[in-house]
């Protein structure tokens, strides 16, 4: 069958439900046979908060994709957020026996096993091990130690863990309708996967991915994650912000955030206005358009300014020659990298995935990072698998037990 | 114990707290009261109290009392609470003795053994009589202790219910809910004991702390009054970014609590709030916020503020309330509550004057003591009435409050007043101006560095926009 290499990712957002299905071709490239999308309702700040208009959304969001790309969707990478992800950089280190001196495959198995225990709290799960760099007998740097001869192996894992029972419902949300959860990965890991090149990766980056409800930051210096999380806010609360600010409903909001938005201050006409059509239920109105950018300005500045106070607590952020790449439903607000470069210091731009075709008009709006990019890791995921059967197994049996 | 060395040498301050007394009663008592003292408590005083020298000896409590010396010769009493309450009879002058001056008194005891079920309640008595509020931290056996054993300790509480002013009971089967099934059986005593530790400490604090917005005793017995009822009690800390929410949870978490499900049932629910200089008006009023949500609309929040720099960037929650009746606990309390209520009364009268300052209302004394000892009210009433001064009427009705003493009448008359007696006290509720969240009101607050970020910036910011 050739639904063999066909990947689909799902992204359950705040704003909306993304059902991306893939083909992975050999040479790594990832063709985009179809979207099918919904607006979701139930999900608050990239959680499930009412679980049964959640699972209707995510079902129509299946078959809108099923339709636009002539597929039957069985399983499916899903993409999880929330506040409660929380990430941190752990060593694992193991020594191999006297009577042996080249590293194997089990040896990198069991330093990662090794890196994995630490004491997560006691109601959290692991999500993801990254590796960042292995080091043999103290020399550093080492990517891939296996066949290097040494006694001590030790490995450097940026580990992202969070709320069990958390991303246990958005799993069972999936595996109610049903389909199979073939992974769960955070949501900023698989954006990073498709925005960023491994170029980038290489001399350091840092994507922030702002959704509806939260907004996923992952830090990547000398090629590996370096520093991930995500933060409970998004452009709902700008949205918010501006229909408690102008006193307009949140729809009409949400209109205008997206048509006429800036986050940038002085940039219009002193006076200048929007009107507002009027509409049943709403009676026109006039608003000064400085008044709404100032709302978003500061609601994204302080956005901005917080995630740099987390990243400041972390000695990489000096070293990223790529710089900063914005992401998202929210990167569309014009403005925002001239905002990020402000506050950060260094250059920002607003990406959307690269590396793929197809439908490539999806594939070109921020919106689609995640999912897009969930195809990207899922396609990293099954070509190593040959390589490391063992990993496989180990990850079934976490998949049991999360 | 240095801690407790620390507290002697306070004399100045001292002067403004109500000196409180603990007094443990009983073996289960006496390793609370262990917990207690090394978990740490000022402005306390504890005493220990048992009738077996062994534990007493091995208690790091600085005062104890031997109870029976001629008639159980240290040995403890085998179980039996006649014996118990023999050897408290035999020793009541010591305990006198050792409960004097004190304005309030605390007695831990564990039910269903000897001493505890015994003498703990004539002691209790003991310490009515000397003119002292009295609130007892009882906590009743495994159901797996034996049947025996559960029906003393229902009856030891149904004694206390009668002397004290409130009870607070601990049930150890729930406490064993909370306690992992692989854990052994010494942890799970050891979570009743700390369970008991944490509430007697919180409500000493509770009284003792200066508040922004205090909480007298008044509103504790306001909170926990209820007919013979269950007392629902939660305890929650944190220091983390979200710690108003944290704290909330935990307290909520408690054994007592059941997940704050019980709270919809209750009356009355007192809440205090302490934290350190540090603690923000918004994190408070999202605290509040959300126990709102698991309170009935009819509930009286009776709301308590503190600052306390010990407490750096913690923030603790108390939440203290009672439900009525319950069935498991009564039955017994019922019948003897009116057979020997009499004889336990008497004493209990002169405390009013105690508490009077706080109350404001003109005590009037003779009313009680005539009034009081009938129990039937109605009979009554007229006779006192006669005695009293017009005033005296209403005055009468919210006397009586502290006495949570169960006859069937009292309490129904007893619950306007306690509303009556809130309104007063109103300026202890407080109203925040609500702090809109909008589209995320019923989401989890995203708190960060202590600021709600779901209020919009430029209100935090206090931009203006037009």
């Amino acid at each position: 069958m050739a639904s063999n290499n066909l990947i689909i990712g799902l992204e359950i957002g705040t704003s909306k439900i993304c059902v991306v299905v893939g083909e992975s071709r050999p040479d790594g490239t990832v063709k985009i046979l179809g979207v099918g999308q919904t607006p979701s309702r139930g999900i608050r700040k990239g959680e499930i908060v009412d679980f049964e208009t959640a699972m209707k959304c995510v079902h129509e969001a299946v078959i809108d994709a099923e339709q636009k790309s002539d597929v039957m969707i069985r399983s499916v990478y899903v993409a999880v957020a929330g506040s409660h992800l929380q990430s941190f950089n752990n060593r694992g280190c193991v020594m191999l026996p006297e009577d042996r001196d080249e590293i194997d495959e089990q040896d990198v198995e069991d330093v990662r096993i090794s890196a994995r225990e630490v004491s997560l709290p006691a109601q959290n799960a692991f999500l993801h091990s990254v590796i960042h760099h292995y080091h043999v007998d103290g020399q550093d740097g080492v990517l891939n130690p296996i066949g290097m001869l040494g006694q001590k192996l030790e490995a450097d894992f940026h580990i992202i863990h969070g709320v069990r029972t958390r991303i246990q419902n958005t799993i069972r949300c999936v595996k109610e309708l049903p389909l199979d959860v073939e992974d769960v990965v955070f949501s900023g890991f698989a954006s990073a996967q498709v925005v960023l090149t491994q170029q980038q990766k290489e001399v350091g980056a840092l994507m922030i991915d702002i959704g509806g409800g939260t907004t996923d930051y992952i830090l990547y210096a000398e090629g590996a994650v370096k520093q991930s999380g995500c933060l409970a806010i998004g452009g709902d609360h700008i949205t918010n912000d501006i229909s408690m600010g102008l006193r307009i409903p949140m729809a009409r909001a949400e209109k205008l955030k997206t048509d006429e938005g800036s986050c940038i201050l002085g940039n219009c006409l002193p006076g200048e206005m929007i009107s507002l059509k009027d509409d049943s239920g709403f009676a026109g109105k006039e608003i000064e358009r400085e008044t709404l950018n100032t709302i978003i300005h500061f609601r994204l500045r302080e956005t901005f300014e917080l995630l740099k106070r987390r990243l400041d607590e972390e000695p990489f952020i000096g070293y990223l020659g790529g710089g900063i790449f914005i992401t998202g439903g929210c990167s569309l607000l014009s403005g925002i990298d001239h905002l990020a470069e402000e506050i950060f210091d260094m250059p920002a731009h607003v990406a959307h995935a690269q590396t793929a075709s197809g439908v490539t008009s999806a594939v070109e709006n921020p919106q689609f990072s995640t999912a897009i990019g969930l195809i990207k890791y899922a396609q990293a995921v099954q070509t190593d698998r040959p390589r490391r059967g063992i990993r496989g197994i180990f990850g079934k049996i976490f998949a049991g037990r999360r | 114990m240095i801690q407790l060395s620390k507290n002697y040498s306070l004399p100045d301050s001292a002067s403004e707290f109500i000196p409180i007394k603990i007094l443990s009663v009983g073996g289960a008592g006496l390793n609370a009261l262990d917990r207690i003292v090394l978990d740490g408590l000022e402005r306390a005083d504890v005493v220990a109290i048992n009738t077996d020298v062994q534990s007493l000896a091995s208690s790091v409590a600085p005062h104890k009392v031997q109870l029976g010396r001629s008639m159980t010769r240290g040995l403890g009493a085998g179980g039996d609470p006649e014996l118990g309450y023999q050897a408290a009879v035999e020793s009541a002058d010591e305990i006198r003795e050792a409960l004097a001056d004190a304005r309030m008194i605390f007695i831990c005891a564990g039910l269903g053994g000897g001493t505890g079920s015994g003498a703990a309640p004539y002691i209790a008595q003991l310490a009515r009589e000397a003119g002292a509020l009295v609130v007892a931290f009882a906590t009743l056996p495994f159901s797996f202790e034996g049947k025996r054993r559960n029906t003393q300790a229902r009856e030891a509480l149904a004694r206390f219910n009668e002397v004290t002013n409130a009870v607070i009971c601990f049930e150890n089967d729930k406490m064993g809910d909370i306690v992992p099934p692989q854990a052994g059986i010494h942890q799970a005593f050891a979570v009743a004991d700390s369970t008991i530790s944490q509430s007697v400490r919180s409500i000493v604090n509770l009284i003792q702390r200066p508040g922004l917005i205090h909480i007298g005793f008044d509103d504790l017995l306001a909170a926990l009054r209820s007919r013979n009822g269950r007392c629902l009690f939660g305890f929650g800390e944190s220091d983390s970014d979200n710690r108003a929410h944290e704290a909330l949870t935990q307290a909520l978490k408690n054994p007592l609590m059941d997940r704050g499900r019980m709270l919809e049932e209750a009356g009355r629910v007192l809440v205090q709030v302490a934290g350190g200089p540090g603690m923000t008006l918004s994190e408070v009023e999202i605290l509040m916020q959300e126990l709102g949500r698991h309170v009935s609309e009819q509930t009286q929040i009776l709301f308590g503020a503190a600052v306390d720099g010990r407490l750096g960037d913690r923030l603790a929650v108390t939440i203290i309330s009672s439900l009525t009746a319950d069935e498991d606990l009564i039955p017994q309390s019922r019948d003897s509550g009116t057979v020997s209520n009499a004889p336990a009364k008497l004493p209990v009268w002169e405390q009013p004057h105690e508490i009077s300052p706080k109350i404001e209302i003109e005590p009037e004394p003779t009313l009680m003591e005539v009034s009081e000892p009938a129990d039937m009210i109605p009979f009554e009433e007229p006779t006192p009435v006669g005695t009293a001064p017009p005033p005296a009427v209403e005055p009468v009705l919210s006397k009586p409050e502290p006495i949570v003493s169960m006859p069937h009448k009292t309490p129904v008359i007893e619950e306007k007043p306690s509303a009556e007696k809130s309104v007063q006290a109103k300026q202890e509720t407080l109203q925040f101006e609500p702090v809109t969240r909008g589209r995320f009101e019923k989401s989890e607050p995203t708190i960060v560095e202590g600021e709600d970020l779901d209020v919009p910036t430029y209100l935090r910011k206090n931009v203006k926009v037009k």
